[in-house]
């Protein structure tokens, strides 16, 4: 499963790959060390850049040292708080962050914790809270990030500080701030450091176990109030004589009982949840926070994008599935056609396959090096571009679901009687015009529901997207990728960012748009209906 | 204008009639090829493909109507122009499938035409020169050649169809047994079963597979424990709450499984069945309750009633019914509605995906999907599990295809 940060922060790594470069062509010439090894994967991140960074790296004169203090009261849990002090200066564009649990004179011995980029910070948004690992300040407020995730501090700033996070408690941790230039050079000689010692002694500790109890008096009482309903209807039965059905409450009661513990009560948690502040830290206590977790929703920059995809994708791929769906059952019901069997089995395999597995096929198919490439004689990468990625990921789920549609109306092609049509040749009625006056209308009472029910399959399918895309490609720090629907960016939201709470109001608010849209459906089929 | 025979005014030669279907679909297949190339970015191919799509329109315009000669005198440059781009086309690329493939779609329609318009009895027609002989010639002709054009279509635009499903599965194939790890290559180049040893040989494999088969027939036995009574109870008897309910399971198919998924996931973190088999059986069980209920209900509705009361008569209880007459005599079905759960259960997603974080409580489609990560993919190892996972399930599913999508059918849509 994807940790936070993965794929959507992935255009910080290479911000940082542009930094690092520099650092990394020259101590692969000198030492092997772990550090080296890590810089050299970023090195091949960042591309060509390195030998351009090279050449400008002891050109540069030695900048203002910072002066860094580590502050001992500020300790948290697995976090060290960091002042820095330094002279403005033109040449600095940007900090590093190194540490390492033992005392270092050289970067090759230590690790890159973080990088700080000096840059205007006028029109940068300001980070959500909670969504990163460190925090920092600068002249009391906290710092922004940039479009790539990274910190941002003002050019004439001459103060930080920072909470570095993943520090081991209890062990003594050495700290330097090196300055970069603007060619991502270091201003200062990387083999005379003098880090600075700190430490935090916030023990490790368990969080005490969640209180499950709420939860288990729900269940309890969902189950009690179910089997109460039930007992309620067959003492009605019995007073009313119907003694043939003694038994059928009975029958019906583990079935009803189930559901309404593992379907009705957690829809009902759902909606519950959806007020509440939970998320991956807080779970069994959460608190009641009102309308802000939709507040958040309807705030969300590409809420609108996302929503207009989803439509897209879902009437798209109906459109298709009936369409193709139809066709090939009018092609599969024409009479005499040889092989039928034959065709109508291998037809039914992405039917049969499991789903997972030919969207990872396909996936597969796709890549630069795939076979769709090696058929044209190209190397496209299909899931790059926001365009193409959509388009593929809907003629896929298009592939996926046309069997379904066409065994559906093929059962319904076959109900209709032949009679009809018998006569309409007799009279000599035109191909088109038998599918136009006969075929089309007698199949309506199954198109409708079908074509309904496809919808709300597809409006709900993850797998498509998540196996191929995961919502990539990357639009901006903290949004729904480019080829997100509701369903995977609500995915994203619970289980990459953590945030329980308001996923739950994203899942009522998706909820909401489904019931209408279907309604609307109804509502104007029916109209049409009573029209025609 | 001379009088015309009803022969005449009936007629209109077959391959004719033939030809206003498949020009516009070789046009459509045309513009298909013309978005292959524009990918390519060959930009002669695309002028080419996109001159034959005109190309087509026009001809498809001309096309003779028996009443003059100018139609033809028009259309049949057009189809030897198409003619002579198809050729260039073949000679100019690639003996490669996919351009092969191209080209034949502008070579064999053009050709067809330029036969039709000119020779027998449809060029003559073209021609304008059809008298009430060739007329009635025609009509008897045309009922031999009518129904043999129309299969060539059809199985023109099955295989299509089939090829477009096949590709994947061939794919799947071809990289199974293929060394390394090469996604595109030659079909059928290379062979080795290497894959297979590394896949059957590793233990992941096998804790995957332990994992979705508990789930899968644990998944089953619960669903069918649960559903068959509350199926029964459906189907035979009038009590109270029973629309209600009916209206409820019908009900919940429609739900998103997005809205239940993260209370789904607290509440099986806090009953502490996170990472558990038993965990997924409940939920997939309690997902499938609903479909199977129905289906199941459809299926006793076929049971003759008589049959039931002629054993209370004999003195049989109500269970006694139940267990003696109903299940034995509806087993074929329900052994369908147990199928169907164990397919849900083998190859659900997104639930296992959610509730499984360590790769002990992985059930298969979560392991294999976890083969195919953002970097370091084992795509030649990850062919050959899945071959081996979708073999017997594509089996059971052709087996049992008509009476699976029978009894889905009845639970979706009748519902």
């Amino acid at each position: 499963m994807a940790t936070p940060g993965t794929d959507r922060q992935f255009a910080a790594a290479g911000d940082v790959a542009d930094v690092v470069v520099g650092t990394a062509a020259v101590g692969t010439a000198v030492f092997g060390t772990v550090g080296v090894l890590r810089s050299v994967i970023r090195l091949s991140v960042a591309g060509l850049l390195a030998c351009a960074a090279l050449s400008g790296v002891q050109a540069q004169n030695p900048g203002p040292i910072p002066q860094v203090t580590v502050d001992e009261s500020a300790q948290a849990y697995r976090r060290i708080h960091v002042d820095v002090e330094y002279e403005p200066n033109e040449a600095i564009a940007g900090f590093e962050i190194w540490y390492s649990d033992t005392a270092f004179v050289s970067i090759d011995d230590a690790e890159l914790h973080s990088v700080i980029r000096v840059a205007e910070t006028e029109n940068l948004a300001r980070e959500p809270v909670g969504g990163a690992f460190d925090e920092c300040w600068s002249g009391g407020l906290p710092l922004n990030r940039d479009g790539a995730g990274n910190l941002v501090v003002a050019p004439g700033a001459s103060n930080w500080s920072c909470s570095l996070s993943g520090m081991v408690p209890g062990v003594e941790q050495w700290i330097a701030v090196v300055p970069t230039g603007a060619d991502g050079g270091m201003l200062l000689d990387t083999e005379g450091l003098e880090p600075v010692p700190g430490r935090t002694d916030v023990p490790d500790e368990r969080t005490p176990p969640p209180d499950t109890r709420p939860v288990t008096y729900a269940l309890g009482s969902v189950i009690l109030s179910a089997i109460a309903l039930l007992s309620f209807l067959y003492w009605r039965d019995a007073r009313r004589g119907r003694s043939r059905s003694r038994l059928a409450h009975l029958y019906v009661a583990p079935a009803l009982i189930a559901l309404a513990t593992l379907t009705f009560y957690p829809i009902l948690y759902g909606m519950w949840l959806a007020f509440t502040n939970a998320d991956q830290t807080r779970l069994g206590d959460e608190a009641w926070v009102g309308l802000t977790n939709f507040l958040t929703v309807f705030a969300s920059p590409g809420l609108w994008r996302v929503t207009l995809f989803t439509f897209v994708w879902a009437i798209s791929n109906v459109v298709a599935h009936v369409f193709l769906g139809l066709v090939l059952a009018l092609a599969l019901n024409s009479s005499g056609l040889r092989g039928r069997t034959f065709y109508r089995t291998v037809l039914l395999l992405p039917w049969a396959i499991p789903g997972y597995i030919s969207i990872l096929a396909w996936n597969g198919m796709l890549q630069p090096d795939g076979l769709i490439n090696a058929v044209l004689d190209t190397g496209i990468d299909f899931f790059a571009g926001a365009t193409s990625a959509r388009i593929v990921v809907i003629l896929v789920n298009i592939w996926l679901g046309v069997p379904f549609m066409m065994m559906m109306l093929s059962g319904a092609l076959q109900a209709l009687s032949t009679d009809m049509f018998e006569a309409a040749e007799v009279d000599g009625v035109s191909r088109w015009d038998q599918f136009r006056f006969l075929t089309f209308p007698n199949l309506k009472g199954t198109l409708v529901p079908v074509s309904l029910l496809s919808f709300i399959w597809t409006f709900n399918s993850f797998n498509t997207i998540y196996l191929l895309t995961r919502g990539n490609p990357y639009v901006a720090f903290g949004e729904p990728g480019a080829t997100d629907t509701l369903i995977t960016y609500v995915f994203a939201v619970a289980f990459e960012y953590g945030r329980y709470g308001v996923a739950a109001a994203w899942s009522v608010v998706v909820f909401l748009m489904l019931v209408g849209f279907s309604w609307v459906y109804l509502q104007r089929t029916r109209a049409t209906e009573a029209a025609a | 204008m001379t009088t015309r025979t009803l022969a005449e005014r009936w007629y209109v030669p077959a391959e004719i009639r033939a030809l206003r279907g498949w020009i516009p679909f070789a046009a459509l297949v045309n513009l298909v090829v013309a978005g292959g190339e524009t990918l390519r970015g060959e930009g002669d191919s695309l002028r080419i493909v996109v001159a034959a799509v005109v190309l087509f329109a026009l001809l498809r315009l001309c096309l003779p109507d028996g009443a003059g000669a100018w139609r033809r005198q028009v259309a049949r440059p057009i189809a030897l122009v198409i003619l002579i781009l198809g050729v260039y086309s073949l000679v100019e690329g690639q003996p490669t499938p996919y351009e092969l493939w191209a080209s034949t779609w502008l070579l064999v329609p053009s050709a067809l035409t330029l036969y039709w318009l000119s020779a027998g009895l449809s060029g003559t027609w073209s021609a304008g020169n059809g008298d009430s002989r060739v007329a009635e010639l025609g009509l008897g002709r045309n009922r031999l050649v009518a129904p043999r054009l129309e299969k060539l279509a059809l199985h023109t635009f099955l295989i299509h169809a089939i090829g477009l499903v096949v590709v994947p599965v061939v794919w799947i194939l071809d990289v199974a047994v293929s060394p390394g790890n090469i996604l595109g290559g030659a079909i059928g180049d290379a062979f080795t079963l290497d894959h297979f040893r590394t896949v059957l040989g590793g233990e992941n494999f096998w804790v995957w597979t332990r994992n979705s088969v508990v789930v899968a027939v644990g998944t089953t036995i619960v669903g069918l424990l649960l559903a068959i009574p509350a199926g029964y109870a459906f189907s035979r008897y009038n009590f109270s709450g029973r629309k209600g309910a009916m209206f409820v399971f019908m009900l919940i198919q429609m739900f998103p499984g997005i809205v239940i998924l993260v209370p789904y996931f607290m509440v099986m973190k806090t009953l502490g069945l996170l990472n558990t088999s038993i965990g997924l059986i409940i939920a997939y069980s309690v997902t499938a309750l609903p479909l199977c209920v129905w289906m199941l209900k459809g299926f006793f509705d076929a049971v003759p009633r008589a049959l039931e009361e002629a054993a209370v008569l004999d003195g049989c209880t109500q269970l006694e019914v139940f267990l003696r007459i109903v299940l034995p005599l509806s087993l074929p079905a329900v052994a369908i509605t147990a199928l169907f759960s164990f397919l849900t259960a083998w190859n659900e997603f997104l639930l296992a995906l959610v509730f499984n974080t360590s790769n002990d409580a992985y059930t298969l489609p979560v392991g294999l999907s976890s083969m195919i990560p953002a970097t370091g993919q084992q795509w030649g190892d990850f062919a050959a599990a899945s071959l081996v996972v979708s073999i017997p399930i594509v089996v059971l599913f052709v087996l049992f295809q008509k009476a699976l999508i029978q009894g889905l059918s009845a639970g979706s849509v009748k519902g």
